[in-house]
């Protein structure tokens, strides 16, 4: 059951302990952790960064926006209680829009975090990091 | 109560009993008690996140908000509902790729210290703590009123069987009595909405010009502010909703339950889908109950308006439609207080007693004992708890939980994840003032206090005038966690690198 952070593939050691580099006995493993520094310098990772932020920062934007812009406006102004078909007011088209949004956003994240995963995978092949070894 | 209610209330039961005898064989270390073993499906997963979220107040009390007040009835729906983009974007994926049982673990990720992970479990227990004491405040009312039995032993019923759950059938158990109850209330809402559109002739419009003149509030019914007058309050309270759910233990701690980043994520797909969709038919329910049950009726069952899902079953579908709502809201409250006594249970058992007292060295035997003696005590706790709040008006407390959750745990969530410079002091900063202030602020508010002998717990005037804080103890929150980090000269830039790595790629998980 218990991982804990090992080397390689070929050199993966697998303890109980809770801590790094500490084997069941208690003995120190003589291996050294991944090079995070490494990884995170590296320019896998740092385009993963780049494509995330590109997503993430937008999408939060929008979605928080939207959603304080609907409050502010049901709350200081009446300009949302006009008909829009029949008896149906825009409250209700917008607080609907909300909840599309919701779903839209859900789905474009998905698709995007399956590129996510590739270029993660892909990052971790380099430094011989297989993710399905490390769960 | 009649003979069908009993029986379809006894075979739910029943059924979560059976659940609980097959998930206790399955439940044999503790990572199979917090976290299934971690081997739920996205699906799974995300039925049981919906079951854990939609609580009574959600079915009950929504549709009866909307049938008393309209569109200001459905209002909380859209800050519950867009809350799952702050949890898929920011919060469920680097949980799952950074901790094991708690969002302490997440935290610990970064920052290996105590007093951190102590400060981030006390928050975890008050927010539990809170929502606990309001749902079973809320359970007890609502079975007296459903189905005839004291408030007290209603209290007790539901305080027992959420005890065995937990204690023998841990996660496991809690996950698919929550997966029943999605789907029990999601087939409950969905036949009612259909009744409810069949007497409209499917047409929106139809109904929505119906219930302009089925009401008191005539038009304004179906415009906001029949209920929430005062803007900043209405907004403090969205803002509550939207960036709590992601700080909430008991929806925090289902990311644990799944193997890895992409399942969590496909999990609150399912969730958005479930939750919203059942958002939506509550509009049906709630004008449903406004039109064929009147507020009249609603009103002099339960003041709330709580009752309206089951008159308008009554209306609708007669005492056998009633007595499976009933049912269902019965199974609602169940899953949603597993849930709470579980993630109680991980802060104390797992957080305190393993790994602050016992520093990580505690054997599997004695954190599997420490889980189940905190899961009891825990329950035990609510149960006395609530049992003296009985009185008092403590519908706030959910929302307060929520303000709390989004003061005290989503500002150190997303330092922790996102910022270079963070650090324990600056953790520290950010829990204290997004807690304190969130609880100091709430009970000066008129929440608490009211001139009105009676209509609050203290008599007297609020010094603080909005009901819920979050406006101002949110922003406090992650100013806190700034001013703590900028004060304190310590950081651990290197360990940041690694948290980075972790969170983004889902590698090296330490489990």
């Amino acid at each position: 059951m218990a991982k804990t952070i090992a080397g390689s593939k070929t050199r993966a050691v697998q303890v109980k302990g809770k801590k790094r580099g500490e084997s069941e006995n208690g003995n120190v493993v003589k291996e050294a952790g991944p090079n995070f520094d490494a990884i995170e310098a590296s320019a896998g990772f740092r385009d993963l960064m780049k494509k995330k932020k590109a997503f993430l920062i937008p999408a939060i934007t929008l979605f928080l926006g939207l959603y304080l812009l609907f409050n502010f406006v049901i709350s200081y102004t009446d300009w949302l209680d006009n008909p829009f078909i029949g008896d149906i007011s825009w409250v209700w088209v917008f607080a609907f829009g909300l909840f599309a949004m919701t779903w839209i956003l859900v789905t474009v994240y998905m698709k995007r975090a399956e590129k996510f995963d590739e270029m993660a995978t892909k990052t971790l092949k380099e430094f011989n990091y297989d993710k399905e070894e490390n769960r | 109560m009649n003979a069908t209610v009993i029986i379809i209330f006894l075979i739910i039961v029943a059924m979560t009993l059976v659940i609980t005898y097959f998930a206790a064989k399955r439940t044999n270390t503790t990572s199979d008690f917090y976290t299934a073993g971690g081997g739920l499906t996205g699906w799974q997963n995300g039925m049981a996140i919906a079951g854990d979220y939609l609580s009574a107040a959600s079915f009950l009390g929504i549709a009866g908000s909307i049938a008393l007040f309209g569109f200001d009835g459905f209002l909380f729906s859209i800050g519950y509902l867009v809350a799952y983009l702050v949890v898929l974007f920011v919060v469920a994926e680097p949980l799952r790729n950074l901790g094991k049982f708690t969002l302490a673990d997440m935290i610990n990720a970064r920052f290996d210290a105590k007093k951190v992970r102590g400060a981030a479990a006390l928050s975890s227990i008050t927010i539990v703590i809170f929502y606990m004491i309001a749902q079973l405040v809320g359970a007890g009312a609502l079975i007296q009123l459903l189905f005839g039995i004291d408030y007290l032993w209603a209290v007790l019923l539901v305080g027992i069987m959420m005890t065995i759950y937990v204690l023998f059938g841990g996660m496991t158990a809690t996950s698919w009595v929550q997966i029943i109850k999605a789907v029990l209330l999601m087939v409950g809402t969905v036949i009612l909405s259909f009744l409810v559109l069949q007497r409209f002739d499917f047409s929106i419009l139809e109904m929505f010009a119906q219930v302009k003149t089925a009401t008191p509030h005539g038009e304004a019914f179906l415009n906001p502010g029949v209920r929430y007058k005062i803007p900043l309050d209405t907004i403090s309270l969205m803002l509550a909703l939207v960036l709590g759910t992601a700080g909430l233990p008991h929806i925090l701690m289902r990311f644990f339950t799944v193997r890895d980043a992409k399942t969590a994520r496909s999990s609150v797909m399912w969730a958005t889908w479930i939750v919203g969709i059942f958002y939506v038919m509550t509009i049906f329910l709630g004008f449903g109950a406004a039109a064929f049950v009147g507020s009249e009726t609603i009103i002099s069952t339960n003041a709330a308006g709580n009752m309206a899902a089951p008159l308008l079953a009554q209306a609708l579908g007669g005492d056998i439609l009633m007595s499976f709502i009933s049912a269902v809201a019965f199974a609602t409250i169940l899953a949603v207080v597993a849930g709470l006594v579980l993630s109680g249970a991980s802060a104390f058992a797992h957080d305190i007693y393993g790994q602050i007292i016992k520093k990580g060295k505690a054997t599997e035997r004695q954190q599997m004992l420490a889980a189940r003696y905190a899961s009891v005590g825990v329950a035990a706790l609510s149960i006395l708890l609530a049992i003296f709040a009985q009185s008092l008006n403590v519908a706030f407390l959910v929302s307060l939980a929520f303000c709390i959750a989004a003061s005290a745990n989503l500002p150190v969530i997303v330092y922790t994840i996102f910022w270079k410079k963070f650090n324990t002091t600056g953790a520290m900063a950010a829990i204290f003032t997004g807690l304190i202030s969130a609880l100091v602020l709430v009970s000066i508010s008129p929440s608490v206090m009211n001139p009105e002998a009676g209509a609050a717990i203290i008599t007297g005037t609020p010094i603080f005038p909005l009901t819920n804080p979050a406006i101002v103890s949110i922003p406090l929150g992650f100013i806190g966690g700034v001013v703590g980090t900028l004060l304190s000269k310590e950081s651990d830039v290197r360990k940041y690198s690694e948290v980075k790595v972790r969170a983004n790629t889902g590698g090296f998980r330490q489990l």
